[in-house]
């Protein structure tokens, strides 16, 4: 069976990027309509729109399992794509999309399984000899095993759950006092946010790298990796910025951790585009963290240094086609940056700021590619997350892709909500950051303040602020002033009154 | 009481406490030096409002004004600021001195969500920057941080309750 029509079961940027690699493949695509965002920029992608915008449930439709797989019978398409987020990595979804004689575009349902569960898969890698950070035997039962187990390890610790992934559900314990109280947090945290409570205990690795290697497999058991990419620029477990290559990497280690990644991939017969994560010490020990069963939002520098189209791969290989790329056949090529632009204020410890987007303006070149699902009129709504654009810069360097960027971010407009924009406009000039020698800890340590501005940028604020001031209050040819009566006026009559002059 | 009065001169003062002043009528010009360097607003369809200085363009949005407190974004920065004049800063700081500074800081919800900690209990002391609960909205964990430096005087928020935007979460008499 080939993929005719594919369902699009995902939102935003990622559903465009999966129909416009679908198009160039002369395969149809279906998107769907929800009354969450009613007039959004994917639905113009895509050849067919499945209308779900009565349904006014809580729970999005890409969430609905029952409801995806009879849109998917309904539309009469014979594959799902699930981007990222919501359930690509739902081991249950992948196995009801085969019963259905469906195509999942993505790893095999037990793949999805056995990753998808950390003490799984940290047994997995054991068993296979796959460099690891000290941990528990399995789950932690109780509270006397945790402290236990913490003691047996050596402080400090880190509480994962064993459902948990993507950065979510985490404790670190730097003394054996918080162990108890942070063990039974933990658990309540993983039972509500997974509906499992079980945890484990590893070995808290401080101040490292993230690195990730690409993976690609097929269902002929063929796999390879496409380099590294370094995502050490974090908040929270939240990546902000990513690069390919990584410059903490040479090619010796990167041989050595890219077969690493590859067997861990052999270890579950893993087919598809998947990505296996380390953390890389200062003495450039490393150590297997997780692997995640799905394409992920930073795909895109991989693909921008090694030319390679991951969603035709895909594709390709839920098709049951061979890979046709061998290891030897990779070849990193320049350098390539991405720089999430989320609709969070930096300046209030990057809270989300959702709302509508009023103007957008991206920049263009050949060195530079935007992945978005906003334009001009669109929401950010709470009830997704709140990316607005990847912008993706290369250069035939480090440094030329670090000054590329720095070019690209000031002209990259966006009216109506804070960005991270100026986070990374600081960022481009970090020392840190340009000397390469950042951690994970990067902004909780080493930074002081999290946005740049220029010299002069707060006067120029301060004297638009008393031109509005004297354009409300001081009559022409005047100047009175009434300020007990200080009038009050609506953003909206402002914002027209600016545009004005 | 109106008070008509002739003046000369404005202040900006940012919520920092920095003072910007600028003389009466407002040039389009800003003193850098001994040279003036022209300021321009302006606007276009693409870019929208903006302010182009030095040759460059720096777009410019007025997220909020009420009176004399405006917040701007500038360059995608927000900055708050009050204007005054020579008179009503005279007053300010008369006031202030007599008042003390002791206020009440409100922190209310900055977008809906559920509240998944609260940091502080009523009595605590609290810092400027300080967080003082857990907001969880759009698939993040947000901090609240507390706008000032005082004592919590009393907390609405209960873990695992939901909120809207702009409901009261806690309440800090500033010290």
């Amino acid at each position: 069976m080939k993929i005719k029509k594919i369902l699009i079961a995902n939102r935003g940027e990622i559903a465009i990027r999966i129909m416009k690699t679908a198009r160039l493949m002369k395969i149809r695509s279906v998107a769907i309509r929800t009354a969450v965002e009613p007039g959004a920029m994917y639905l113009s992608y895509a050849d067919e729109i499945y209308d779900d915008s009565e349904n006014v449930s809580e729970i999005p439709v890409f969430l609905n399992i029952e409801k995806l797989i009879s849109i998917t019978l309904e539309i009469k398409a014979n594959a799902v794509h699930p981007g990222y987020g919501f359930l690509s990595e739902n081991a249950y979804f992948a196995q009801k999309c085969l019963d259905n004689r469906i195509i999942f575009i993505g790893p095999s349902p037990d793949a999805l399984y056995k990753m998808g569960n950390k003490t799984i898969a940290r047994e997995l890698a054991l068993k296979n000899g796959i460099p690891m950070a000290t941990g528990s035997q399995g789950n932690i039962s109780n509270e006397e095993e945790a402290i236990a187990t913490a003691e047996k390890i050596g402080y400090p610790v880190i509480i994962k759950a064993a459902s948990g992934g993507g950065g979510r559900g985490m404790r670190i314990v730097r003394k054996s006092e918080e162990i108890e109280r942070n063990f039974i947090t933990a658990s309540k945290e993983a039972e509500k946010a997974f509906n499992d409570p079980s945890v484990f205990i590893e070995k808290y690795i401080e101040n490292p790298k993230h690195i990730e290697f690409q993976i690609l497999g097929d269902t002929k058991g063929n796999i390879i990796h496409l380099g590294e990419r370094e995502c050490s620029i974090q908040r929270k477990h939240q990546k902000l910025l990513e690069e390919a290559p990584s410059c903490a990497l040479d090619n010796s280690l990167r041989k050595k951790m890219g077969a690493i990644a590859v067997r861990i991939a052999k270890t579950v017969d893993y087919f598809s585009a998947g990505t296996v994560e380390f953390l890389l010490d200062s003495d450039r020990n490393f150590y297997f963290m997780e692997m995640n069963t799905r394409i992920q939002v930073e795909h895109p520098v991989t693909e921008v240094i090694t030319g390679i189209d991951l969603i035709e791969q895909q594709i390709r290989i839920a098709n049951g086609e061979e890979l046709t790329i061998k290891q030897e056949d990779v070849k990193l090529k320049g350098w390539a940056i991405e720089c999430r632009i989320n609709a969070e204020n930096v300046q209030a410890g990057f809270a989300p700021d959702p709302g509508k987007i009023e103007n957008l303006s991206m920049p263009s070149g050949p060195e530079i590619r935007i992945d978005t699902g906003i334009q001009a009129g669109s929401s950010i709504v709470s009830a997704y997350d709140s990316m607005i654009a990847k912008i993706i810069v290369s250069g035939k360097d480090r440094k030329e892709a670090i000054k590329n960027c720095k070019l690209a971010l000031d002209k990259v407009w966006i009216k109506g909500t804070k960005t991270t924009l100026p986070f990374f406009r600081m960022l481009v000039r970090n020392q840190k950051f340009h000397d390469g020698t950042f951690t994970t800890s990067f902004i909780e340590k080493d930074l002081e303040k999290f946005y740049y501005n220029s010299e002069y940028e707060e006067m120029l604020a301060a004297w638009l602020a008393t031109k509005l001031f004297v354009e409300e209050n001081l009559e022409e040819n005047s100047i009175q002033i009434d300020f007990e009566d200080g009038k009050v006026m609506s953003p909206w009559l402002l914002n027209k009154r600016v545009n004005q002059f | 009481m109106n008070d008509k009065l002739r003046i000369k001169k404005l202040y900006a003062l940012s919520s920092e406490n920095r003072k910007f002043s600028f003389s009466l009528p407002l040039k389009n010009k800003i003193r850098i030096g001994k040279r003036d360097y022209v300021v321009q607003l302006r606007a276009d369809e693409k870019f929208g409002a903006y302010i182009l200085w030095k040759n460059r363009k720096y777009p410019i949005e007025i997220v909020r004004s009420r009176q004399n407190k405006y917040e701007i974004l500038f360059n995608d920065i927000s900055y708050t600021f009050t204007v005054e004049t020579p008179f009503s800063l005279q007053r300010m700081k008369v006031l202030n001195s007599k008042r003390g500074k002791a206020e009440q800081e409100y922190i209310r919800a900055p977008m809906p969500g559920k509240i998944i900690d609260v940091l502080v209990r009523e009595g605590s002391p609290v810092l400027k920057g300080e967080p003082v609960l857990i907001l969880e909205a759009m698939k993040m964990q947000n901090e609240i941080l507390s706008p000032a430096n005082g004592i919590v005087k009393s907390v609405t928020a209960r873990p695992n309750a939901n909120v809207m935007k702009d409901d009261l979460l806690v309440e800090i008499k500033v010290e």
